[in-house]
């Protein structure tokens, strides 16, 4: 919860600033579509939070979305699958990625980083093959299962709650129940931070650690279908490039420590939708769109910054005297 | 290219080996052992991405090779600027009777250009860049088409109000063109004989239109919808988007639609991506700029066939082929969309 | 005694709620050899990283030959003379000796480091501490001991007239240890002075000169050279006296509680080793380092699987590829790396402790948060961790704490066979004797126990029996009758003891 704590007064400094700006930002309308956006990146954002601690990384999850995305598209339009075969699909391909992803790196060896950027550029070619380099869509076709990343539930005042953020809340419960709640949390923070440790004391070290890739390229998969299905087009040379950096970033914004072993849920969604605010504070206060990397970046580090030194304060005066 | 630049590490390993599994040179006329005297003529086309645009112009490619009897291949850099330099220099080493380019940074791809013209004949496509030593440039004055779109915006606004631009990036001269001409149509300026290009975060406001900004995606489609959602969101005057690039329209029309602004919000768009042609049909979408790529595909292999056996007659005194636009409404979108069907056909079918 | 070469009076230092080091004095003349002893956290390490300039002195002085002196930095003390050899060695072992021994003030010529000087300057130090190697060798080839002595040669390249070494020994083998001693007498008689920390009490009394005893951050008193005993020293750290008494050697049932038969370990897939080990017995795994003694507590563990042979717990044959396979069977083991493979160290005591049961107390899956604090709280009382609260990171315990939390965690699963690997290493004494009466304790309710262990002191005092390794194999059991330094000495060496019986 500490953790957290910096980052939700970097989340709240964000929204004042840009509500006093322009109080548009405060209206239901782009609350809603900032809300559905941080879901959407909250997704995949919650994946490699599993796997970073572990002490892992996965580069691949941008071009899992791509592949996925593509694989949807293609399945639904040209293939003509039904709506759960083609779900089925997309779900068993994320799993097998991640699968393929665990095993390399516990049985072979080999590093996460080595892996999953191998991962990157072969699930990147992939989507491109399996279409033939082409732009797939749903046209407006699937209305009812695009209303899962496209619609919302009327709330009060206007206001509705997208659906990919029910999605997402649904996700983060379960995720944040296993990490924190289970046996299976428990090994995973354990071995993230010392694996040898962990295997000495009987833990399977292996299976958690596939276990975690396998999670993390679900929700990268899941992040897929739904990024497909609300963006309505999927170009399968850009759909979902650099989403791991987002993801990543979010991640550590959140208290993920890359080191292994640390993490919060609560912390990454609120990771990711500081992300989401930047972009759209950038919008929102007309700052130039060639701008905004520069803004997001500094912003970032400066609250990373002043992160750091408040805990100093706090460790300086907690300290005895 | 700041978002290449930030994303360092992964992106270098991403657009240098990313682009390794890319586009084969699809070849359809064999170099034959029959004739061994006369070597075949080798024409190669150059797009800036992938895209079904570069579909229909591959189609065009095609047919005349079929129709003059000669060899083709179509490159698609699907990673940008160090993807298409890179495929062109392959193809330049296997050897080119002659070089058709649409650049994507035509100031910053002056001395590429140069450099292949000492070796080949070169034209640019699509985009030009006029500071090179191409030998011609083949396609639609974008300038003038970015006017026919300020022309629709004004068709569909005509008590004015805001109006904001949405495109991929701004560093192609096609794009920075084409917003050039939307804004000074707007703004009712005369067309210049030199056309000047406002600051990318240029506004204008006071006025019957006011241009409220310009806002870039770097193709990142998630990006461009959200773009659209920002805008909507925080400009309450928005009266009328108008997307540069092909895969803009559909984005603000679902941005619109799911925002329920359909009645309030107009759409002009450029190319003619299904979902913009169905916008069109449906009355959601006021029209669309479309180019003729078939044609550019079509007149760059006959254009660079005649330089290739010695004809430099082909080339007009201002080195300008132009390739006119269709301005597609909902009066003629219907026997656009049959056409167009028609085309893809021919393309898939080569 | 001739005038002092360096003199400290009445240093003292204060760290946020600890008064560590409370008018400290010592004395120090040119070649002797001063061991300085306490127990953690008596304030040793202290003392000696001001003497290094690492730390400075709130209060007293230091006096180099009379004259006061003040180190802002360890360059600063290196250049009055003074040397500091830490406990972790601190060689960058990916560069050759040479590189090491002039790290940071390398010999250069016209800006480029000169390579010939450093062969030829450190072939000379490498010679005057007795080591047999090229400057070129790289330092990760070498083995600890060996890389303690270029750490030495690194010391005397500063012209270093004080060495001061940190538990040299706790990483080297018998041999590298003699080594080491005739190095350190050598540069004694040479009239460099060197301060010798130490929890090894043997070493002690075979090198130093005279010890100066620290307790609570004090000076707990001195022995001269005639008055330096195992219990004298004792006494002093402990500030009582410590008895050790004998155990009756257990009865001891008729089936053993774990059986070994022809085991090959992957490290000696040449040799097969058999022995037995009894309910309630103590049996001591004795034998110089690298000997196979840890190999072969991991492959009965199965950290490292075993290549053929049997392990038969309780007349029950196991095939264990994997600790978890090992721990089902009801077998424990407390390694020797503590912090890298006995802890997450960043956890809480609760967490460590409640690692390897969480397995078990799941339901369905999920944490029994009530059971891990009631474990929890087991292990602290049970084994007295000196700790306000089981939320405190392992990492801020004191070594003998940590390993108490380590037994913990095995505890709570009540092993049936406990194996141990060096289980008071880098403890100090008096938590070595609270280790030693669990083991006990443990025996005495059934549990067989194999532990391995570098001090002889150890072996001789605790085990029930011992076994001897030498090579990859077992040369020999002793049982407490023929359990002696000599015979143990005798086997470890490879020598076949008359008296030992096979095992």
């Amino acid at each position: 919860m500490k953790k957290t704590l910096g980052i939700l007064s970097l989340l709240i400094a964000i929204c004042a600033f840009t509500a006093w700006q322009n109080p548009d930002f405060l209206n239901a309308y782009n609350l809603q579509n900032t809300i559905r956006w941080t879901a959407l990146y909250g997704i995949i954002s919650i994946g490699v939070s599993f796997v970073i601690i572990t002490g892992g990384i996965d580069l691949s999850i941008g071009s899992v979305v791509g592949l996925v995305g593509a694989t949807l598209a293609l399945l639904l339009s040209v293939k003509g699958w039904s709506v759960p075969a083609a779900l089925f699909a997309c779900v068993g391909l994320s799993l097998a990625i991640g699968l393929a992803h665990g095993l390399l790196i516990t049985k072979l060896r080999l590093q996460p980083f080595v892996v999953t950027l191998c991962g990157l550029l072969l699930y990147r070619g992939a989507a491109r093959f399996i279409t033939g380099d082409q732009s797939l869509g749903f046209g407006s076709n699937f209305e009812g299962l695009r209303a899962f990343a496209t619609g919302s539930v009327p709330l009060f005042g206007g206001f509705n709650l997208p659906y990919p953020f029910l999605i997402m809340a649904c996700i983060a419960i379960v995720a944040a129940v296993l990490l924190n709640l289970t046996v299976f949390g428990r090994y995973l923070l354990a071995l993230g931070r010392n694996e040898e440790a962990a295997r000495f004391s009987g833990i399977r070290t292996d299976n958690v650690i596939i276990a975690a890739y396998v999670f993390c390229s679900l929700l990268a998969g899941l992040g897929g279908i739904l990024f497909a299905l609300d963006v309505n087009s999927v170009q399968p040379a850009g759909f979902g490039e650099f989403y791991e950096l987002y993801a990543i970033a979010a991640a550590v914004l959140g208290g993920c420590s890359l080191r292994g072993g640390e993490g919060s849920i609560l912390g990454v969604i609120i990771g990711a939708a500081v992300m989401r605010v930047l972009y759209n504070a950038i919008n929102i206060l007309g700052i130039p769109t060639h701008l905004e990397f520069a803004v997001i970046g500094a912003v970032i580090l400066a609250g990373v910054i002043a992160d750091e030194l408040v805990k100093r304060l706090i460790a300086r005066r907690n300290a005895p005297a | 290219m700041l978002k290449r630049g930030m994303l360092a590490a992964v992106c270098v390993a991403t657009v240098v080996l990313g682009g390794c599994g890319g586009q084969q040179p699809q070849q359809t006329a064999e170099g034959g052992g029959a004739a061994p005297a006369e070597k075949p003529i080798r024409l190669t086309y150059v797009t800036n991405g992938v895209d079904p645009f570069w579909d229909i112009a591959a189609a065009g490619v095609r047919a005349a090779e079929k129709d003059l009897g000669v060899e083709c291949e179509v490159l698609m850099p699907p990673k940008g600027l160090a993807d298409q330099q890179r495929m062109m220099e392959a193809s330049l080493a296997r050897g080119t009777d002659g070089l058709a380019i649409s650049p994507i940074d035509a100031a910053n791809q002056v001395g590429f250009i140069n450099q292949a013209s000492k070796q080949t004949k070169v034209i640019t496509q699509d985009s030009d860049a006029p500071d090179s030593d191409r030998l011609c440039f083949i396609g639609m004055d974008n300038y003038k088409a970015g006017r026919a779109a300020g022309k629709l915006v004004k068709e569909a606004i005509p008590d004015g109000g805001g109006v904001m631009i949405f495109v991929g990036r701004l560093e192609q001269l096609n794009a920075r063109q084409r917003r050039q001409g939307v804004i000074d149509e707007l703004l009712d300026k005369p067309i210049p004989d030199e056309v000047e290009f406002d600051a990318p975060d240029a506004t204008h406001l006071g006025g019957k239109y006011e241009i409220l900004g310009t806002r870039t995606d770097n193709f990142d489609y998630a990006k461009a919808k959200s773009n659209a959602e920002d805008a909507i969101a925080s400009q309450p005057n928005l009266k009328c988007m108008v997307g540069l690039f092909a895969y803009n329209p559909p984005q603000m029309l679902a941005a619109v639609k799911e925002a329920g602004k359909l009645d309030s919000i107009k759409l002009v768009g450029f190319d003619e991506q299904n979902d913009t042609l169905i916008g069109i049909r449906d009355g959601h979408i006021q029209g669309t700029i479309s180019q003729q790529p078939f044609q550019y595909g079509y007149k760059s292999i006959e254009i660079l066939l005649a330089l290739a056996k010695g004809d430099t007659s082909v080339i007009p005194e201002d080195k300008f082929i132009d390739v006119p636009m269709t301005v597609v409404k909902q009066d003629n979108v219907e026997e656009f969309m049959v056409e167009l069907e028609r085309l893809r056909a021919l393309g898939k079918q080569s | 005694m001739t005038a002092p070469l360096l003199e400290v009076r009445g240093v003292s230092r204060r760290f946020p709620g600890v008064l560590a080091l409370d008018g400290v004095s010592l004395q120090l003349a040119p070649g002797e050899v001063l061991a300085v002893i306490g127990e953690n956290g008596a304030g040793k390490s202290t003392l000696m990283k001001i003497l290094a300039g690492v730390q400075q002195a709130d209060e007293g002085e230091v006096l180099l030959e009379g004259r006061p002196v003040r180190f802002g930095s360890v360059r600063e003390a290196q250049q009055n003379g003074i040397a500091l050899i830490h406990q972790e060695l601190n060689l960058a072992d990916n560069l050759s000796v040479g590189a090491n021994i002039f790290l940071g003030s390398e010999p250069h010529r016209i800006g480029l480091i000169d390579f010939r000087a450093i062969e030829q300057r450190s072939a000379a130090l490498l010679q005057r501490v007795g080591l047999q190697v090229s400057p070129r060798t790289l330092v990760h080839r070498l083995s600890p001991g060996r890389q303690q002595l270029v750490e030495i040669a690194k010391a005397l390249s500063l012209d270093a007239r004080v060495l001061i070494m940190d538990e040299p020994t706790s990483s080297l083998s018998q041999a590298e240890t003699e080594r080491l001693y005739e190095v350190i007498r050598e540069l004694s008689a040479a009239g460099v002075a060197v301060i010798y920390i130490s929890h090894r009490l043997g070493e002690v009394k075979e090198l130093a000169h005279r010890v100066t005893v620290l307790r609570d951050g004090k000076n707990a008193g001195e022995l001269a050279k005639d008055e330096i005993r195992h219990d004298a020293m004792v006494r002093l750290m402990v500030g009582r006296d410590v008895v050790v008494e004998p155990r009756e050697a257990p009865g001891l049932p008729t089936e053993p509680r774990l059986r070994v038969r022809n085991l090959v370990s992957p490290e000696y897939p040449e040799h097969k080793v058999s022995f037995e080990v009894f309910a309630g017995e103590i049996v001591g795994l004795a034998g110089l380092v690298g000997a196979g003694r840890t190999e072969l507590l991991h492959t009965l563990f199965g950290v490292t699987p075993a290549l053929g042979g049997s392990i038969e717990l309780e007349g029950q044959a196991l095939a264990i590829r994997h600790p978890l396979d090992a721990i089902r069977a009801g077998m424990a083991l407390a390694p020797e790396d503590r912090k890298g493979q006995g802890l997450v160290l960043e956890m809480a005591i609760r967490e460590n402790a409640s690692l390897a049961a969480v397995r078990r107390d799941q339901r369905w899956g999920l944490l029994d948060f009530a059971a891990e604090r009631a474990l929890a709280k087991e292990a602290i009382t049970r084994l007295n961790v000196r700790t306000p609260n089981d939320r405190k990171v392992v990492r801020l315990l004191s070594g003998g704490n940590q390993q108490k939390v380590v037994l913990g965690k095995w505890l709570a699963l009540s092993p049936k066979l406990l194996l141990l690997d060096e289980p008071t290493r880098g403890i100090d004494v008096g938590a070595k004797q609270e280790i030693y009466r669990i083991m006990r304790a443990l025996a005495e309710e059934g549990v067989a126990i194999l532990f391995v262990s570098s001090e002889m002191e150890e072996v001789l005092q605790l085990s029930d029996r011992a076994l001897v390794m030498h090579e990859g194999r077992i040369s020999g059991a002793l049982d407490r009758r023929h359990l002696t330094e000599e015979a143990v000495m005798a086997l470890a060496t490879g020598a076949r003891h008359p008296e030992g019986v096979p095992a």
